[in-house]
């Protein structure tokens, strides 16, 4: 290997000939076929979208092909059955493979209303939903909910918070005019 | 070349670690650590990139058998839970989901409470202010005043996460069963804080942070720790800890990425490399004058593993939830089931977390549960999952047995050529017992909250997150490892600071616990350092 290949992943395709991809293609027509306005996997997943999954998982080239070798035969449904009953871990890496290629392609992604994992701005700062419908209050007023290791049974807490406004404006702090006066409770 | 002992050798850079050199090195100690994994650069996580999905399966899959890194080292199961961890500078805190609940008062009192198991010897109480100083060292997001716990007057340093529309569905839900939920409280930025950035709802928390909103002691420790002098030698797999005629811990020899061996010497030896690396150490360091294994006059290293037992229950909606977004950490968490009540025909109880699920190939492929579609309605099982679905994970309090344990291997081996460690592991009839009837009452409280169909995953296999017990801390060394500060009854100057200290399991998160601990012991050792034996 010269400085200029190195960590150059040899083209993870090129192990597939013309009758491999054929028994692929039948096989992702039979689990993903075009249906409900949704694309036949067969159509999805070219050498581009195989390429794609086997450089990200390399470990998976092996069984992959595996899965897709001529012996067999050319029923998907019993090369499958075969595969489940007797090779576990080539049909997961069958499954895998085709998953993968077709659920990171573009269109699909899409047409399932899949954007990825997006990166969305928390917004910390504004009060949350489960606040202002009085959740956490329906929490509080139900009292302690922790055992006390000192008795055995369920906590009693004389003065806890029975609202959430009770916890940051108690009585004391509101007399120091630390709140606006207003019954928030 | 090191010729002076280090003041404290650390081994393991993970969450206890981290914790241990961090606050000795501001002591003034010198510290060195030896961790076998690497540093990670947070821009090579997988989690903003295309395959994220396909990488989270094997180089990020939690399993160390599956991910097989050279890091790594392999465990051998006889156990239908997997353990889980990850080799590197924050440890197994890269892949964590990032729930940060305490343990609860009751937890520590489990045999005075409930006749079982033993109490521990030392209490909530004790653990307060460490609780609340590694919640700020950590970075903690929360709402205050969680009823499940008693009032802190202490709020958690950041506000909390959003949960999310499934979180606020199975809020409500609550709301009317008059069950407890509460936000979560994860170690997760909802801020900026401490020069680092807030989270981004990726949901990617389990292949590593790209964000460093999520902790780990990479990010939150280790860097202080080597401003204060540490010393963090990475790609360094230790073999043994050694010995002196005294007994006393002496370092501990090592081995490099090339095959080289080395010995670092230290005055106090802290192992910090989860409840099965640091059984496995302690077992192989056996010599003549410690056939057993070190630290092992108990009998007891190694034994009484716990993992909680796990059970997921997702319930799905007619209604978009955008479920594959938010914090993998937990969006709210239940404990209305969590204390004992015997009318259930078990003890004890278990921790609900309602967490994301995941993209559209996690969604597409066979279930936890076993589901699996293909042909034409393969599109209408996605299109009814992806972003419908809100899960329930549950976990069980695993109750200690000794015949749940770490041993070594005879016939398998790390790539260093030290033996794998061997668990083996059954779960209990009590948690069994525990999981069906906490199944049964998180699907009512998903079908409370609208969901139109439940599946059920009754015992995860990889969920053995939670690495705890096999050298517990206790009074008497006759029946425990450690003393109530984590040091060995047997070797007075090596201290265990991982969850392998815990007597009983809880049935929560332990992270937040086991980092309180480690914190604990660090300032005991601070305070005690000159009445510490050490090696002549």
């Amino acid at each position: 290997m010269t400085g200029n290949d190195a960590g150059v992943m040899p083209d993870p395709v090129a192990g597939l000939d013309d009758r491999a991809r054929a028994t692929f293609a039948a096989i992702a027509d039979r689990l993903i076929p075009a249906a409900h306005g949704m694309p036949s996997a067969a159509d999805v997943v070219d050498d581009a979208r195989l390429g794609f999954v086997l450089r990200a998982r390399p470990d998976l080239v092996g069984p992959f092909l595996d899965a897709l070798r001529p012996e067999l035969g050319a029923n998907p449904d019993a090369r499958l059955a075969i595969l489940g009953r007797d090779e576990p871990a080539s049909l997961a890496a069958l499954q895998l493979v085709l998953v993968g290629g077709y659920y990171t392609d573009r269109r699909v992604k899409e047409q399932i209303g899949y954007p990825g994992q997006e990166a969305i701005e928390l917004r910390s700062w504004e009060i949350p939903p489960y606040l202002e419908e009085g959740l956490i209050d329906a929490v509080l007023a139900r009292g302690q909910v922790w055992r006390d290791p000192s008795t055995g049974a369920r906590a009693v807490v004389d003065g806890a918070a029975k609202t959430y406004a009770q916890r940051y404006w108690p009585a004391e702090r509101q007399s120091e005019g630390g709140h606006d006066g207003r019954d928030d409770s | 070349m090191t010729t002076e002992p280090a003041d404290v050798l650390v081994i393991g850079a993970g969450a206890s670690g981290g914790v241990v050199g961090r606050r000795l090195a501001e002591a003034g100690f010198s510290v060195v650590c030896l961790e076998q994994g690497d540093w990670h650069d947070r821009a090579d996580y997988p989690g903003d990139k295309l395959d994220w999905e396909l990488k989270a399966r094997k180089d990020w899959a939690t399993s160390p058998n599956i991910r097989g890194l050279p890091e790594d080292y392999p465990i051998v199961e006889d156990s239908p839970v997997s353990p889980l961890m990850y080799s590197g500078v924050g440890g197994s805190m890269l892949i964590f989901a990032g729930a940060w609940p305490r343990m609860l008062p009751s937890d520590f009192r489990v045999r005075s409470l409930d006749g079982i198991a033993d109490d521990w010897p030392i209490t909530y109480d004790d653990l307060l202010p460490y609780f609340r100083q590694t919640d700020r060292d950590f970075g903690v997001s929360g709402l205050a005043g969680d009823p499940a716990y008693p009032p802190d007057p202490e709020d958690p340093p950041l506000p909390p996460l959003p949960i999310g529309a499934a979180g606020l569905k199975v809020a409500r839900a609550h709301t009317r069963l008059g069950w407890h939920w509460w936000p979560e409280f994860n170690s997760i930025l909802s801020a900026p804080y401490d020069g680092r950035r807030p989270c981004v709802q990726r949901s990617t928390c389990q292949s590593g942070c790209n964000e460093g909103a999520k902790a780990s002691t990479d990010l939150t420790h280790w860097p202080k720790a080597i401003d204060n002098g540490a010393r963090l030698i990475t790609g360094a797999r230790v073999r043994r800890v050694e010995t002196d005629a005294r007994g006393l811990a002496t370092g501990a020899t090592w081995i490099d990425r090339d095959g080289g061996e080395h010995f670092e010497p230290a005055k106090v030896v802290v192992l910090a490399a989860n409840a099965i690396g640091t059984a496995r150490l302690l077992l192989l360091s056996a010599d003549a004058r410690h056939p057993d294994g070190l630290a092992n006059s108990s009998g007891l290293v190694g034994k009484r593993l716990m993992m909680h037992p796990f059970a997921n229950v997702a319930g799905l909606f007619d209604e978009p939830l955008m479920s594959w977004q938010g914090q993998f950490g937990d969006l709210i968490e239940s404990l209305e089931f969590y204390e004992t009540d015997e009318r259930r025909g078990f003890v004890r109880g278990a921790r609900w977390g309602l967490a994301p699920t995941g993209g559209p190939i996690n969604t597409a492929l066979p279930s936890r549960a076993g589901t699996q579609v293909w042909g034409p309605d393969h599109h209408l099982h996605v299109r009814s999952h992806l972003g419908h679905g809100a899960n329930w994970g549950l976990f069980a309090e695993d109750l200690p047995d000794e015949a749940n344990r770490v041993s070594l291997s005879d016939s398998v081996a790390d790539s260093s050529g030290i033996a794998a460690p061997e668990v083996r592991y059954r779960m209990g009839d009590n948690a069994r017992k525990m999981l069906d009837f906490h199944i049964e009452r998180a699907t009512e409280s998903l079908i409370e909250a609208g969901a139109h169909s439940i599946e059920v995953d009754r015992l995860m296999r990889y969920s053995g997150w939670h690495l705890l017990g096999t050298a517990r801390m206790g009074d008497d060394p006759g029946t425990s490892v450690l003393d109530r500060w984590n040091r060995t009854h047997d070797v007075p100057n090596l201290y265990v600071v991982d969850g392998s200290s815990f007597v009983t399991s809880s049935g929560v998160n332990p992270t937040s616990t086991i980092v309180a601990i480690a914190l604990r012991a660090a300032e005991h050792m601070i305070e005690t350092r000159f009445e510490q034996a050490v090696p002549a």
